[in-house]
């Protein structure tokens, strides 16, 4: 089976800095890699190039068979809805503008795959699949809870049909009491969806929980990549 | 709780405290003591009422709060007490560690000047003296005496918060409220904090009431547990106990949905060697498909959010969230905090959760 | 969040930009200056002729003669290059009507102008102290709207009133002249008055949000008095504003023009609006010279001073305000007085504002004429609303224009703010003065003068929003759904920006009327016999002892334009506020904790 992400040498410079310093991994679909370590390592910057929403300095993406880091920004935007981001501000990664149902509604509309007939239909089953009810697809961010609006920002993500979710610590500005329930569903889609997480955290237990193997950063560098056997006996 | 230590009076002693905004009531009678050195955790989630609860502690409401019920700190009451009465305590007897220690100290101020304006407002002492006990307390807490003289800006995190401790300690009140100290750092910075924060308040005997939304931090820092849900109490008791054995479903349900230990133990590869790309990019063995599988992942949990402090559900605030609540008591009356054997829980149904509370919080999604 | 922040790196950073677009605006105001005369267009050697010797036949020859004489053959360059240089040298040329070298006038106009000015920054320190008092011991916004409602009165309509109370009615204070110091008294505070309500809401208003800062919180509990902490905050508020009280002093510079007319001051503000009547551009060129000059002074010596206030140390450490919390109004008081407003003008756009009747002249209010008639027999109430027009007409133009402007310059955010700059140091009525000595003065003109002062704060804000919404998550995540960059400008960036920017130009539209008519006042913008509303005004000064109402109507529209501007806005604010915060009703205070320390752990 080949990997559905593969990162060669990836390399990102802010400025004079090396935020990424040659990185390499591999995600298979189905699998979920956890990305750990201290704040200011390199962990989110990692995220966005391999999402190619900033292109990286050196180094190679192979997702799916395809170089992205060779393609334009032209060729290159109609694989970007195979690669999804789940941010970690609820709120923020939705206009604030938009009701719950046109934010999920707009990956199929940039696409041209909305219809009027079966477009709302489509909507309505994304919002089940996430757990809410259709109508909190009239609300807008500000009217539901963090919870809800994390939910929605995967019911976006899922609109675009991906194949890798790349996860930006999403359950961390949740309240503790929602946590457990959107680990729940992202595990229930990856089990249903055979899709690939790249999770982002900084919380060791939780990355030991939710993930097949885990990668630790440090200033840049990948230092280690674990597999997490499981079961294991208590500690 | 008050059954507790009963020869002792207690330091602090909250009854029945209150704090509403117009008609909308965000502390809903809450009742609690706190003793001599002892560290107590007010743990609940955004909107819980705690923050507010901190302040009113202190006698120091935001704007527009009305407090009711009764705040004693030793002899003197602090709801309803006059504005003066109540400044007279800030400093001496009560301190405060603010939310977010990082932009706890005025920008435009040096550090040490900081602490001696707070010495001079309480002691009247010379401008000279005043700075020289600021530079003492700076030391006190690892901060040289050269760098007393900079401002926050120039100091790293790990000092900026350790000179907001030496000034909330300055003059070693009874009583420490620490309000979601460590909210925006990661874990280390967080327990350093902590321990220097705990430390500080066990030299002197210090009270500390430590104001959080995270179950870790009260574990590692505190002696006893007070949980709140939607402006109540829902349980309190030894740290140690209550995590053994929550009593209230909340409390257990958040316990039971943090991945904790015996969920999964890391086997540590060789890291990969040098800068060159390693073998097969890393690739260790991975689990089998089958280990994979969502039910390894599944996570007990709470369904729902929080309610709203406008749109409270009669009854228990919990009940529609709450796997174990009937639909007559539980969503009508109240529960009231019932305290034996030195734990309190506000619940109904208390007497029935199971052993294994994890179990019951399994089937929602 | 490193995340997001990583998205704007694409956002250059404009300060080198924005500085070379403050040098070229600097050089393009220069340049007008100095090349006023020949862009007047208008020949100047008739002018000239009819001031040197009114009786001379202004034929070909003598014109000529004129014009070789000022060196206006020459063309423009070597028109700038002459007044260059001889700027270098301290000549500032003779002025066209006296004959007379400008530089020794310009100098005596500006030792008249520094006193008064002088005197004028007194009056409004004590009003700053007394609109800051009560924030400082009730510890929360109060003077906010009366602040800000003595900061939107233009000083043309103080400095009126005030010289129809304390100086016609009253008696008590001399009303025009130069000779001691009682007669500064009532000018100072005509221009003292609304620079302390600007000074004193910039302070008002930072102050209760720096009360809430956290380390208020820390030194409280630690047991700091709080004398100390009110002290304190102001230290940590006033840095920031320092360059606002330099604008603050620029403006002084815009309102003496007005007020030294009134009080017939001989300061430099008078002679620039003389000789931009008279069209004497030497005289003219110097006084402008001259104000502007100390527009860019006062600038230069606020930033010195912030440099001072700050410190090496604290140089660094990037100071900001928080942002103020709004001071929330009842939308009852805009509405009424909007209402009040529109009924007058309503009413008096249905008569006829022209028709002069010399048999009912100066007549009181009555039936017939419900607001009076003015000095010649027109009805009061017809002109006021025909005024209105004409007034919130242009201005609603410029607004219009401003906003169109704004939209389209808010993607280059260097060009805004470098713009902007230049559109602070120079107030509305030296605009003004330096266009209708270009184009005569007219509404056109006047419209000119403000549309070109009014549109850099709008294109400000608009880049300010832009670049928000370019470094908002939710427009990363339009990027990652394969969206192209049209259809994020069109459907998410531009509905961001477009909203709040046409708010905030509906709400400088009453400014911009504001401004209009003071330009009107002084004999810049609309010429008689056209209704304007500061025109209006102006020409009832003649006879106010005998029909006050004639002045009274267009003062108290005016006044009330103030409020309505002064009171949307705060609602409008307000509005802001509130729709952000649907989710808890009484989140302002209520989720303060919550709030903030979700914020902060998404940094």
């Amino acid at each position: 089976m080949s990997p559905l992400l593969d990162i060669r040498e990836l390399v990102v410079r802010h400025g004079p800095r090396t935020a990424v310093d040659h990185v390499s991994f591999t995600i298979d679909p189905g699998e979920t890699l956890g990305l750990i370590g201290p704040s200011g390592c390199g962990k989110s910057s990692t995220a966005m190039a391999v999402l190619q929403l900033r292109r990286p300095d050196a180094g190679e993406v192979w997702f799916d068979g395809q170089e992205l880091t060779a393609l334009d920004e032209r060729r290159l935007r109609p694989l970007r809805p195979a690669l999804q981001p789940v941010f970690q501000d609820p709120y923020g990664s939705l206009s604030p503008r938009h009701k719950i149902s046109d934010a999920i509604a707009e990956p199929l509309r940039v696409q041209g795959s909305w219809d009027r007939t079966t477009g709302p239909a489509r909507v309505a089953e994304l919002l089940e699949r996430v757990g809410l009810d259709p109508a909190h697809g009239d609300r807008r961010p500000h009217e539901l809870s963090g919870g809800q609006c994390q939910r929605a920002g995967i019911a976006r993500a899922l609109a675009c049909e991906p194949k890798l979710l790349v996860l930006d610590e999403p359950v961390s500005a949740l309240d503790p009491s929602l946590r457990a329930g959107i680990l729940n569903l992202l595990a229930e889609l990856q089990e249903r969806l055979g899709l690939g997480y790249l999770f982002i955290c900084h919380d060791m237990a939780l990355v030991r929980h939710f993930c097949d193997r885990v990668a630790e950063m440090r200033e840049g560098r990948l230092v280690r990549t674990t597999a997490v056997t499981s079961p294991s006996p208590p500690r | 709780m008050s059954s507790e230590l009963p020869s002792m009076d207690p330091l602090l002693s909250v009854r029945d405290l209150r704090v509403s905004f117009g008609a909308v009531q965000a502390v809903r009678g809450l009742s609690f003591d706190v003793h001599e050195g002892e560290v107590l955790a007010v743990a609940g989630e955004s909107g819980a009422g705690k923050s507010l609860t901190a302040r009113a502690l202190l006698g120091m409401p935001p704007r527009g709060a009305t407090v009711t019920g009764s705040v004693r700190l030793g002899s003197d009451e602090l709801v309803g007490a006059p504005r003066s009465a109540r400044t007279a305590l800030w400093g001496r007897r009560v301190a405060l560690v603010p939310q977010d220690a990082l932009s706890a100290l005025s920008p435009v101020h040096r550090v040490a000047d900081q602490l001696a304006a707070a010495v001079r407002s309480v002691d009247r002492t010379s401008r000279k003296e005043a700075r020289a006990r600021a530079v003492a307390a700076l030391e006190e807490v690892g901060i040289p005496a050269d760098q007393a003289r900079a401002y926050p800006h120039e100091f790293s995190g790990g000092m900026r918060q350790r000179a907001v401790i030496a000034m909330a300690m300055l003059h070693q009140p009874d009583l420490v409220v620490a309000d979601e100290p460590t909210t925006a750092q990661d874990p280390q910075t967080r327990r350093q904090m902590l321990d220097l924060l705990a430390r500080r308040t066990g030299a002197t005997g210090t009270a500390l009431v430590l104001v959080t939304h995270d179950l870790d931090t009260a574990r590692e820092h505190a002696d006893r547990l007070l949980v709140m849900y939607a402006g109540r109490l829902v349980e309190a008791g030894p740290v140690e106990e209550v995590f053994a054995r929550p009593r209230a479903p909340y409390t257990a349900g958040l316990l039971a949905s943090v991945p904790g230990e015996g969920l999964g133990a890391v086997t540590y590869g060789a890291p990969p060697r040098g800068r060159g790309r390693p073998q097969a990019a890393g690739r260790f063995p991975t689990a089998p498909p089958a280990e994979r599988l969502a039910e390894r992942r599944r996570l007990p949990a709470i369904a729902g959010a929080p309610p709203a402090p406008t749109d409270l559900p009669p009854g228990c605030a919990f009940a529609p969230r709450c796997p174990l609540a009937d639909a007559t008591r539980c969503r009508t009356e109240q529960p009231e905090p019932q305290t034996h054997d030195g734990r309190t829980v506000a619940c109904h149904r208390w007497r029935e959760l199971p052993d294994d509370p994890a179990e019951l919080f399994l089937e929602s999604l | 969040m490193t995340f997001v922040a990583s998205l704007l790196t694409p956002v250059r950073t404009p300060g080198g930009r924005a500085g070379l677009t403050r040098l070229g605006c600097l050089a393009a105001v220069l340049s007008t200056v100095g090349l006023l005369p020949w862009l007047s267009g208008r020949d100047p050697a008739l002018t000239v002729l009819r001031a040197r010797s009114a009786e001379q036949e202004a034929t070909a020859e003598a014109l000529a003669a004129i014009r070789a004489d000022l060196g206006l053959d020459a063309g423009p360059l070597s028109l700038l290059g002459s007044w260059a240089s001889g700027l270098l040298r301290g000549d500032l040329g003779t002025s066209w009507v006296s004959g007379t070298d400008v530089l020794p006038s310009v100098v005596a106009g500006l030792q008249v102008s520094l006193s008064l000015m002088g005197a004028a920054l007194g009056v409004a320190l004590l009003v700053t102290c007394a609109l800051v008092a009560p924030v400082l011991v009730r510890g929360r916004g109060s003077g906010g709207a009366f602040a800000a409602m003595l900061a939107a009165v233009p000083e043309f309509l103080l400095a009126t009133v005030a010289l129809l109370v304390c100086g016609v009615w009253l008696g008590w204070l001399p009303t025009a002249g130069w000779q001691g110091p009682v007669y500064l008294v009532l000018p100072a505070l005509a221009l003292g008055v609304p620079a302390g309500g600007l000074l004193g809401r910039l302070v008002a208003d930072a102050l209760p949000a720096v009360l809430e800062e956290r380390w208020v919180e820390l030194w409280r509990g630690a047991g700091v008095h709080k004398a100390r902490i009110s002290a304190a905050a102001l230290r940590r508020v006033l840095p920031p504003l320092v360059p606002q009280f330099g604008m603050v002093a620029v403006g002084l510079t815009g309102g003496a023009v007005a007020v030294e007319t009134v009080f017939a001051v001989p300061g430099i503000g008078r002679m620039a609006l003389g000789a931009a009547k008279s069209q004497d551009l030497p005289l003219l060129q110097g006084a402008v010279l001259a104000l502007l000059t100390l527009g860019l002074l006062t600038g230069a010596l606020a930033a010195l001073v912030r440099r001072r206030l700050l410190g090496p140390a604290l140089r660094e450490a990037g100071l900001t305000l928080p942002a103020a919390r709004p001071v929330r109004a009842h939308p009852a008081v805009p509405v009424a007085l909007g209402a009040v407003l529109l009924t007058c003008i309503g009413w008096g756009l249905l008569r006829d504002p022209y028709t002069v009747n010399t048999t009912a002249r100066l007549r009181a209010p009555s039936w017939s004429h419900p607001l009076g008639t003015d000095g010649l027999g027109r009805d009061v109430l017809a002109r006021l609303g025909h005024g209105a027009a004409s007034t919130v007409g242009t201005a609603a133009a410029v607004c219009l224009i401003g906003l169109l402007l704004a939209l389209a310059l808010g993607f280059l955010p260097s060009v805004a703010s470098g713009a902007s700059d230049i559109a602070n140091a120079l107030p509305p009525v030296i605009a003004g003065i330096l266009v209708a000595a270009v184009v005569g003065p007219g509404t056109g003109g006047a419209a000119l003068a403000v549309a070109v002062i009014s549109w850099p704060a709008l294109s400000a804000h608009a880049a300010a929003l832009v670049q928000e919404v370019r470094a908002s998550t939710f427009l990363t995540a339009q990027r990652a759904i394969g969206a192209t960059p049209w259809w994020i400008l069109t459907r998410h960036v531009l509905p961001s920006v477009a909203a709040p920017v046409t708010r905030h130009a509906l709400l400088r539209l009453p400014g911009i009327a504001l401004a209009l008519a003071s330009l009107g006042f002084l004999g810049l913008g609309a010429q008689p016999p056209a209704p304007e509303w500061g025109l209006m005004l102006d020409e009832s000064r003649a006879y106010v002892e005998r029909a006050p109402w004639a002045a009274l109507a267009p003062a108290v529209a005016l006044a009330l334009l103030a409020a309505l501007a002064v009171s949307a806005g705060a609602y409008a604010e307000g509005g802001a506020t509130r729709a952000a915060s649907v989710r808890g009703r009484f989140a302002l205070a209520f989720a303060f904790a919550a709030r903030r320390s979700r914020k902060e752990a998404l940094q």
